[in-house]
C-alpha cells in the first residue's frame, strides 16, 4: 500500500504502532472517504496494526470519529489514538475511550524534539479565537524546539540550545537563554519580553539580533524587544 | 518481576566520567552487601571492564547474551575482591545497533530476579546506544562537569529523559574544584542548579587518583586510606541511590549555599 505517495495521509512506525496524518487541506468528510478507499483497497497490509490518527486542525464529532473507528475495525486496524490541537475533537476522542497524546510526544523516535503543537492553517479561522495563544508551564530544555502560529507564553525557563518559534508575540516569565524567534512570519510589531532577557540569539520578523555580553554580576531586570527604526531593540520594562 | 532496580548513568557529552561513576557507584554498592551487576551499554568502545580490572577475563559479552550465543549467567563475570559484584561487559567488535531497547529490557528482567542493583554505563551521544541504556531504567543518574558544554549536554538528555518519561532524574556534578568555583572561573554548583533544575544526588571534587584507580583498574572506593573525601563522596551517592537521606538540602539559611556544600563536599 503506497499511502505515502497519496498527498492526502502519511503514514508512519512509530513505538506504538503506525501514526497516520491527514493532510491539511481537505475536509474531514473528504480525507474519511480518501481513507476509506484505501484500506478497503488494500487494508491487508495494515491488518492487526494498532494505529493513532493525527487530524491536524478538524474540529471532528463522536460520530465522525466513531465512524473512523468502525472502517478501521471492519478491516481488523485497532484505533487506539486521535491526535489534534483542538480540544473539540480531542473531547470527542476521549468520549469514545481514545487516547489523545503519544507517550513522550514532545520528542519523535530518535528523541529530536518535534516542532509542537504542529499547527495548520486550514481556514477554520472563525473557530480559532481561542487558539492564538499558548501557555507552556514548564522549563523549554536544550533540543526542543517549539512553533506555534499565535502568541507564546513560556512560565519557566528557555534553557540555551532550545527554540521558541512564534507569528506573534513570544513572553517568557523566566529565564531566556535559548534561540527566539517572535513575528516569524513577518510580522514587525511582534514583541519578545522575558524577566531575564538574556537569549543566544534574538529574531523578529526577518530580523536578528544577539544579546551584548552580559556581567554576571548583573541584577536582571524584565525587557522587551522589539522592532524601532529598522533595529531590534530591548528596553526595560517598566510599565 | 525480581526486586533489582536498574540505575542507568548517561550524560549526553562523553568523557565527563560516566565510566567512573558505573564502576564506583557499582563497587560501593557491593561494599554495603548488596548484589550488583554493572553493564557496559557502550557496544563498541568498551571501558567498563578495564576501570574495573575485569578485561582479561572476559569470555562472553552482552551482545553473545543478547544473540543466544550463550546463557546470561555465563556474561556475568564475578569480581574476585568482592562478593556480590559482576559485571557484563559490552561487544568491542560490534557497534550499537547489535542490540536494541528491547532487548535491553529482557535482559535487565532477567536480572533484576538474582540481583539488587543493575547499574548501566551509557554511552555518550542521544542515539540507540543512550535509548538502548534508557530503556531498562527504574532511575536515571545524569554525570555532568562543572563546564558549559556538558550542562548543555545534560539539560538535552534530561528533556529527552523526561520525554520517555523516566524522569526527572538526579544529577551527579564529578570534578568539582571549590577553589576555581571560588574565584568564579568554574561554574557554581547554584549556576548548574539554575539551568537544569534537578536534585543534585552527589558531587565528587576533581582529584588525580580517580584517574590513578582507573589506570590501575581499582575502583577508588576500594581502596582504604587514599582520596578520603572522593571516597566518601562516592559513598554518599551510594547511600543516598539506597534510600537513605544524607542531608545536604536541609543545611537551609544563615551562611551561603556554596559554603554549605563545600562543607558537605569535604565531610
Amino acid at each position: 500500500m503506497n499511502l505515502e505517495a497519496t498527498s492526502q495521509l502519511s503514514i508512519k512506525g512509530i513505538r506504538d504502532g503506525l501514526l497516520l496524518t491527514l493532510a491539511p487541506q481537505p475536509s474531514f468528510d473528504d480525507a474519511f472517504a480518501n481513507l476509506s478507499n484505501e484500506i478497503q483497497n488494500q487494508g491487508d497490509f495494515l491488518r492487526n496494526s494498532r494505529i493513532a490518527v493525527d487530524l491536524g486542525g478538524r474540529i471532528v464529532n463522536t460520530d465522525q470519529i466513531g465512524a473512523m473507528q468502525e472502517v478501521f475495525a471492519n478491516n481488523g486496524i485497532a484505533l487506539w489514538a486521535i491526535l489534534s490541537h483542538r480540544e473539540a475533537t480531542r473531547s470527542a476522542a476521549r468520549d469514545l475511550g481514545l487516547a489523545t497524546r503519544l507517550p513522550g510526544s514532545q520528542m519523535d523516535l530518535q528523541g529530536n524534539g518535534v516542532r509542537e503543537p504542529v499547527k495548520t492553517h486550514d481556514g477554520e479561522a472563525a473557530a480559532d479565537e481561542l487558539a492564538n495563544a499558548i501557555l507552556i508551564n514548564e522549563t523549554v530544555r536544550s533540543g526542543r524546539s517549539l512553533y506555534f502560529d499565535g502568541h507564546v507564553v513560556i512560565v519557566g525557563d528557555v534553557n540555551p540550545g532550545a527554540e521558541i518559534v512564534a507569528d506573534g508575540n513570544v513572553i517568557v516569565w523566566g529565564k531566556l537563554s535559548g534561540l527566539v524567534h517572535a513575528g516569524a512570519n513577518g510580522d514587525e510589531s511582534a514583541t519578545v519580553s522575558a524577566l531575564d532577557l538574556s537569549p543566544t540569539q534574538l529574531r523578529i520578523a526577518n530580523r536578528i539580533t544577539i544579546a551584548p555580553p552580559v556581567d554576571k554580576k548583573r541584577v536582571p531586570v524584565p525587557e522587551t524587544a522589539c522592532i524601532k527604526d529598522e533595529q531590534i531593540v530591548a528596553e526595560a520594562w517598566n510599565r | 518481576m525480581g526486586h533489582g532496580k536498574v540505575i542507568t548513568i548517561t550524560s549526553g557529552k562523553g568523557g565527563v566520567g560516566k565510566t567512573t561513576v558505573t564502576a564506583n557507584l557499582s563497587t560501593a554498592l557491593a561494599m554495603a552487601g548488596y548484589k550488583v551487576v554493572a553493564i557496559d551499554a557502550d557496544i563498541g568502545l568498551r571501558n567498563l571492564d578495564v576501570v574495573m580490572g575485569l578485561e582479561n577475563r572476559i569470555v562472553y559479552d552482552l551482545v553473545d547474551v543478547v544473540e543466544g550465543r550463550c546463557r546470561l549467567n555465563q556474561a556475568m563475570i564475578k569480581d574476585k575482591r568482592l562478593e556480590g559484584l559482576s559485571m557484563i561487559p559490552a561487544a568491542q567488535t560490534r557497534d550499537k545497533n547489535a542490540i536494541s531497547p528491547t532487548d535491553m529490557v529482557l535482559v535487565c528482567d532477567q536480572l533484576r530476579e538474582e540481583v539488587d542493583y543493575i547499574v548501566i554505563d551509557s554511552p555518550a551521544g542521544i542515539e540507540r546506544g543512550f535509548q538502548n541504556a534508557l530503556a531498562p531504567a527504574d532511575q536515571v543518574i545524569i554525570v555532568t562537569n562543572p563546564e558549559v558544554s556538558a550542562v548543555r549536554d545534560a539539560d538535552r538528555i534530561i528533556g529527552m529523559i523526561e520525554a520517555e518519561e523516566k524522569g526527572p532524574g538526579k544529577l551527579i556534578i564529578n570534578r568539582y574544584k571549590p577553589d576555581m568555583v571560588a574565584r568564579g572561573d568554574m561554574l557554581s554548583i547554584e549556576d548548574i542548579v539554575d539551568i537544569l533544575h534537578i536534585d543534585i544526588i552527589g558531587i565528587i571534587p576533581e582529584d588525580e587518583k580517580i584517574l590513578i584507580s582507573t589506570n590501575r583498574g581499582q575502583p577508588l572506593v576500594m581502596q582504604n586510606g587514599h582520596a578520603k573525601e572522593t571516597g566518601v563522596a562516592i559513598r554518599n551517592i551510594a547511600n543516598r541511590v539506597k534510600g537513605d537521606e544524607i542531608p545536604f538540602i536541609d543545611l537551609a539559611v544563615k551562611d551561603g549555599f556554596m559554603s554549605r556544600l563545600r562543607g558537605w563536599v569535604t565531610s
